[in-house]
């Protein structure tokens, strides 16, 4: 029992919005599809909720043609990233409204819709419209909405995107316990953030450019990137990219930066590689000098943008530090973590996992 | 104690202006009004209430009265629902959108008075368009002036030509504005284009809804021009309006005093009624 889209074209304009797109997704199974913005993620869930129609390709659901189903009688929920709500109806209302189009009694809706708002932590909100609500609490509702009519296949388009940190973190929290409830049915959750994506688990998809670039378990996916785009839309700030060769059992970089060569490494034969290493895998205190373009401060973090001779590069850094904006520091580079790509951007080794290391 | 300084000359243009054109002309028909002021004997004359006890048991005040009051909200209601259907119609994409919108405005670019003369002629029983036609589908001439019930729905069919574009136009600007991410969810929630439009457009509408049809009440509770050149009020007084009886019995009967109480009477009528439609219309729109 599954839903399955194959080769699904979409264009408007000249422009792919989906290229080529096959996908089988499993019923009590969440999916994350994770993307940069015009990946083709929102064009995906409104393919399959019915309010965008593909050119070419197929989509089926549990075996049956889902493509000629209108959109109001697809057994699809879905959460915008903007807070959709009826703005004028009450919490309540708005999750009896797709109770009542399905022809639901009104003391059964309203029984289902109440408990479900308790669930989503909205109790004692029921009688509120959405204007008279936080974004937090709107968002809620709208997934109330979304839960409450148990559809086959409960879409989120970047539910948290225009929530602030604190909220986002509190509901990113939430949703884990209210995926756990959805074992008939399908949740496909779209994100830009890879941490969101490699929290929330299960399954994971890349996309880009309207392609599914890879896809796979969210750790799989982040220990191993099978291309330089996956490997920098899966890792923020995104992973570092030098060009270099393998020579004489070293790696030799631009601005005669030279490395041992890893273990992991050793396998690949001599010549010109791509070499990827994630922010988190440089350090101060070395001998590669480099100069702050830019210094930011993420919570207890340190994230540096730096230029030196191997290109520019993003160093993160333990702790909160304040950096002058032109002076240099002195970077190191973790040989062991680094991933090795052919020119032509595959993935080609990779270290050992991360998730073994944490362990 | 208000100090007078310069900032406060700014406002004298401005007062004198409300003064001249509302407040005087105001006061001086209240004091007309206890007047018995006429052809025979002009003046400021004091009769006390006389006027308006008279007026109380003037039939013809409250006939008039009441015939506005269904000429009004009949026609008024006509206009919203036609208005309504034509801006739906025109909202989403169609064939030469633009070309249709400003179509649909012509009638109400017309004055008033012309297109009242120019449905007298298309009405007219025996030489108007109107009875050749009903006559090429079959049917028996009607007498569209001459009897009561024919000629009061004439004149709201002529209100209705006329001002339905002013609904249209007022309907539209609101269902443009009206946001896209509720038709999306109505759309994924199941509801079809009927249901979608009585559980999302019709009440995300209602407040524009609700400023039109206070702002056409208000309008059409002065009608006045299309009767006085499509039928003056008659056959008999089968159209007559509360303006035009008015107009009758001030400038026709040239009876100053007792037009002065009529108007007075008609305006804290028309005050009242319309300030409890506005709280109704508005009170609805909260609850639902």
């Amino acid at each position: 029992m599954a839903l399955v889209l194959q080769n699904i074209d979409l264009r408007e304009d000249g422009i792919a919005h989906l290229d080529n797109v096959s996908l089988e997704f499993k019923r009590g199974r969440l999916y994350t599809i994770l993307g940069r913005t015009l990946a083709g993620k929102t064009t995906l869930l409104r393919t399959i909720a019915g309010l965008q129609h593909p050119q070419r390709g197929s989509m089926e659901l549990h075996g049956q043609d889902y493509l000629d189903i209108p959109v109001w009688k697809r057994s699809t929920a879905m959460v915008y990233q903007q807070f959709i709500n009826y703005p004028h109806l009450s919490a309540l209302a708005n999750v009896m409204f797709p109770l009542k189009r399905a022809g639901m009694s009104r003391d059964k809706a309203r029984r289902r819709a109440r408990a479900v708002l308790a669930g989503v932590g909205l109790s004692g909100f029921e009688n509120r419209r959405p204007g008279a609500l936080s974004g937090g609490q709107q968002q809620r509702v709208a997934l109330a909405r979304a839960l409450v009519k148990r559809a086959d296949i409960l879409l989120l388009d970047e539910p948290l995107v225009n929530l602030d940190y604190k909220l986002r973190e509190q509901l990113r929290e939430d949703f884990q316990n209210i995926f756990k409830g959805q074992d008939d049915a399908i949740v496909i959750y779209t994100t830009t953030e890879p941490a969101e994506a490699i929290q929330l688990g299960h399954e994971i998809i890349v996309m880009d450019e309207g392609r599914v670039i890879q896809q796979g378990n969210s750790l799989d996916v982040f220990n191993a990137p099978t291309t330089i785009r996956c490997a920098e839309v899966i890792n923020d700030p995104p992973m570092n990219i030098f060009s270099g060769t393998i020579d004489k059992g070293h790696i030799n970089l631009q601005g005669d930066v030279r490395l041992p060569l890893p273990s992991h490494l050793d396998q690949l034969s001599e010549g010109p590689y791509r070499f990827g290493l994630r922010a988190a895998d440089l350090s101060i205190n070395g001998e590669i000098e480099s100069e702050v373009e830019l210094s930011e401060i993420s919570g207890s973090q340190t994230i540096l943008h730096l230029r030196g001779g191997i290109g520019s590069f993003i160093l993160y850094e333990e702790g909160v530090y304040q950096y002058a904006i032109g002076s240099t520091v002195n970077v190191s580079l973790n040989p062991d973590r680094i991933y090795g790509f052919s020119v032509q951007g595959d993935l080609v080794a990779a270290p050992a996992p991360m998730s073994k290391q944490w362990r | 104690m208000l100090k007078l300084n310069h900032k406060h000359f700014f406002l004298l243009p401005g007062l004198i202006v409300l003064v001249a054109i509302i407040i005087f002309p105001l006061l001086f028909t209240l004091r007309v009004s206890f007047s018995s002021w006429d052809v025979v004997k002009p003046g400021l004359d004091w009769i006390g209430g006389k006027n308006y006890v008279r007026l109380f048991e003037d039939m013809r005040f409250w006939e008039a009265l009441s015939r506005l009051s269904l000429m009004a909200v009949g026609s008024v209601l006509i206009q919203y629902i036609i208005g309504f259907g034509l801006a739906l119609l025109v909202w989403r994409d169609i064939i030469l959108k633009r070309f249709v919108r400003v179509l649909f405005l012509v009638p109400m670019m017309t004055t008033p008075v012309i297109m009242s003369v120019i449905w007298r002629t298309i009405l007219h029983e025996s030489l108007g368009p109107a009875n050749d036609i009903v006559q090429v589908l079959g049917f028996e001439p009607l007498n569209w002036l001459s009897t009561g019930g024919m000629a009061v729905l004439s004149v709201i069919l002529v209100e209705v030509w006329q001002w339905t574009p002013f609904m249209f136009l007022l309907l539209l600007a609101g269902l443009l504005s009206l946001p896209d991410e509720p038709y999306m969810a109505a759309a994924i929630d199941g509801a079809g284009a009927f249901r979608t439009f009585f559980s999302v457009t019709f009440p995300l509408m209602a407040p524009i809804s609700v400023g039109a049809l206070l702002i056409r009440l208000i309008e059409a509770s002065k009608l006045m021009e299309t009767v006085y050149v499509l039928t003056s009020g008659g056959p008999g007084t089968a159209t007559e309006t509360s303006s035009y009886y008015i107009y009758i019995r001030g400038l026709r009967d040239y009876q100053i005093g007792y037009a002065a109480s009529l108007s007075l009477t008609y305006l804290v009528i028309m005050i009242i009624s319309l300030t409890i439609i506005a709280k109704v219309l508005t009170y609805k729109m909260a609850r639902d």
